[in-house]
């Protein structure tokens, strides 16, 4: 569904990563992981076509084109409502879905209450619930989720994974980094590693030695 | 990419003129301007038909100027200009999105404007009005259409509106004359030519820059910090 | 340890050997003007100045268009050398303009067609170098250059025609420049281009070439520890 073709990527002058080729297929959900500094985040842009790589080419071929991007930005307009910024990314990404349709959404991340309240008033927390919501409203082929625990509560988070797990059975490609290694190499059918500009590890996620895991845990 | 150019526009009337201070800045600015130069007419005296249609698209320029850069700033707080850039219509449609909701605000500002350099430079309106229209109107689409093209790149950019300015002024520079010539018109300053030439002026304009920003504006808009 | 940069030292030279010789040319061959005298001399100089900076802002037009397709950082450079050197010369070509306008017309600056275009064109890329002196990513500032670099190149002609129609009744400086020239005036105004083309090409290469080495020395100083 996905394929990076020797990607590589410069940062001025100094190169983050190099010859990184692989594919990701639908209905998976792969582990991006890498100390700070090691090219993660970039990967994930690369891979959203939203930067374009020094060398090589990522390559999509899924059916709809629909990307989701969660990072740690969260594309709202504070000065409209938590409703208003849902039905302009419909309108934005063409999809037919009714009011209440959005509305339902604005429920299952837990915000049907201000619904009509300006995003300007909430939380940053609150704010990257209706980006989940976003990303609920696209259903994406390619899931690409840049640390998406970074100001969620112990309950979206759990709202998340069960969001991923959902994408997974509806047959998306799921590819996120994370903090909580513990956990989500758990729910991960893949995990990778990028060390030292290279991919070091590809392969399940219990296959990953212990020493890269621990290191993992302290860089991240 | 219909839809999503009207979804652009709607979200960015409704941003500017329901949502915040909208064009109050700007209507300031260019009447200001207007009353500054009306300073420079001596007692029972006007000036002239040219200066004041000088003066009339010195602020609408100021305007747009202005304009843009609001435009184009919505999408700045939380990088939404990432997310635009991950639908699937081409980005094109928020080029577009924005120069139609620039030249309809542009147009409410020289609603303003207009009476204001009658009012206030002493000027009447007796010249060919209708073909004045049209340039008016083809001017201000060119205006929008390089505006909406160059207000993207200042992206990011803490110096925004000096750049923009010194940018896009001069490479206005025809549009701005043609526009001067048919208001010194308007206002009643003879002109044996009439207004063909500087409508074929104007229409060349718009057909050339809206030509660039269809081809160079994906260029511009992207991921890149 | 990179080559000297031979070539373009040669060229330096030989623009400034051959310039000299014009000189003689100049004051020896060619007639003097019979209304303005000694004066018309220093159109001999200003002509070539004009046209190589026109030259200039048409190499940033193709460099420009070759980043884009390419993104080639090479051809940023060049776009880089060549604005610098553009901007000098039309800077030049303008003030040598206006020594001559102010002996032969009377007056130091008229609107003719040309001059609006050239001051307009020095204003462009004026801001063209501002943009260049931005803090910005290099990727996003070549990026950006070279979409003012196709536009600004767009908007030239539109600045000639509206220049002319707004001044149009100017017969005698048209008349002035382009018609009555002797047969030894032509032959001298060639040489004098030819020979300014050689310091031109020699000016952009060098600035070029220190352009090159300033983006490898950053390289080098990135990449090594």
């Amino acid at each position: 569904m996905l394929e990076l073709d020797r990607v590589a990527h410069l940062y001025g002058h100094t190169l983050v990563f190099r010859d990184i080729s692989c594919t990701f297929g639908a209905g998976s959900i792969t582990l991006l992981l890498g100390g700070n500094g090691a090219g993660k985040s970039t990967l994930l842009r690369i891979m959203a076509g939203l930067t374009r790589p020094s060398f090589g080419a990522a390559r999509f071929t899924g059916k709809s084109g629909k990307i989701g991007h969660l990072a740690h930005s969260t594309f709202v307009y504070p000065a409209l409502t938590a409703l208003e910024n849902l039905t302009f990314w419909r309108e934005a990404h063409c999809l037919s879905m009714t009011k209440e349709g959005l509305l339902s959404i604005l429920g299952r991340v837990g915000l049907a209450a201000r619904a009509h309240d300006r995003a300007g008033t909430f939380s940053r927390g609150m704010a990257q619930r209706l980006n989940l919501a976003r990303i609920l409203l696209l259903e994406p082929d390619v899931l690409l989720l840049d640390e998406p625990d970074t100001g969620l509560d112990a309950a979206s988070q759990a709202l998340l994974r069960r969001e991923l797990l959902e994408a997974r059975r509806r047959g998306a490609c799921v590819v996120l980094t994370s903090h909580d290694i513990a956990r989500d190499a758990q729910l991960a059918d893949r995990a990778l590693l990028l060390e030292k500009g290279r991919l070091a590890h590809d392969g399940p996620p219990s296959r990953l030695s212990p020493p890269d895991v621990a290191e993992q845990a302290c860089c991240a | 990419m219909l839809r999503m150019t009207l979804a652009v526009l709607r979200k960015d009337m409704t941003l500017t003129l329901l949502r915040s201070s909208g064009l109050v800045q700007t209507l300031l600015l260019g009447l200001l301007l207007v009353f500054v130069f009306s300073l420079s007419q001596g007692v029972g005296e006007n000036l002239n038909a040219r200066n004041a249609a000088a003066v009339f698209w010195l602020s609408s320029a100021f305007c747009q100027v202005l304009i843009f850069n609001q435009l184009y700033a919505l999408e700045e707080t939380n990088d939404s200009r990432l997310g635009l850039l991950l639908c699937p219509a081409p980005i094109q449609a928020v080029w577009l999105g924005k120069a139609i909701a620039g030249l309809v605000l542009l147009l409410l500002a020289q609603c303003v404007f207009l009476p204001a350099t009658v009012v206030f430079l002493g000027q009447s309106l007796n010249g060919p009005l209708r073909p004045a229209l049209a340039i008016l109107l083809l001017t201000d689409t060119g205006m929008c259409a390089l505006g909406s093209l160059l207000g993207a790149l200042a992206q990011g950019q803490t110096t925004r509106e000096s750049l923009l300015s010194i940018v896009l002024f001069p490479l206005l520079a025809p549009l701005l004359l043609a526009g001067t010539g048919i208001g010194a018109q308007v206002f009643g300053s003879a002109d044996p030519d009439g207004p063909g030439a500087w409508l074929g002026l104007a229409a060349a304009f718009d057909a050339i820059f809206l030509a660039a920003g269809l081809l160079l504006f994906a260029f511009l808009y992207t991921g890149d910090e | 340890m990179p080559k000297y940069p031979l070539l373009p030292l040669l060229l330096l030279l030989s623009g400034c050997l051959s310039l000299a010789c014009c000189q003689y040319l100049i004051y020896f061959y060619a007639p003097a003007e019979e209304t303005m005298g000694l004066v018309q001399k220093i159109f001999y100089i200003h002509l070539p100045l004009a046209w190589w900076a026109l030259f200039s802002f048409f190499l940033v037009f193709l460099g420009s268009v070759a980043y884009l397709l390419k993104r080639a950082p090479v051809a940023d450079r060049l776009c880089a050398a060549a604005a610098e050197t553009g901007v000098l010369l039309s800077g030049l070509a303008l003030l040598t303009g206006m020594l001559w306008a102010r002996k032969s017309w009377g007056v130091w600056w008229t609107w003719d067609p040309r001059l609006t275009t050239t001051l307009v064109m020095w204003f462009v890329y004026a801001g063209y170098l501002v943009l260049r002196g931005l803090n910005l990513s290099a990727q996003r500032k070549g990026l950006v250059c070279a979409v003012l670099g196709v536009v600004a190149f767009l908007d030239v002609p539109l600045v000639f025609v509206s220049a002319r129609i707004w001044r149009s009744i100017h017969p005698a400086v048209l008349g002035a420049q382009g018609g009555g020239l002797e047969p030894e005036m032509k032959l001298t105004v060639a040489a004098c281009v030819v020979a300014f083309g050689f310091f031109w090409a020699g000016l952009v290469w060098l600035r070029k070439g220190q352009l090159d080495l300033r983006a490898r020395m950053h390289a080098n100083a990135e990449t090594s520890p």
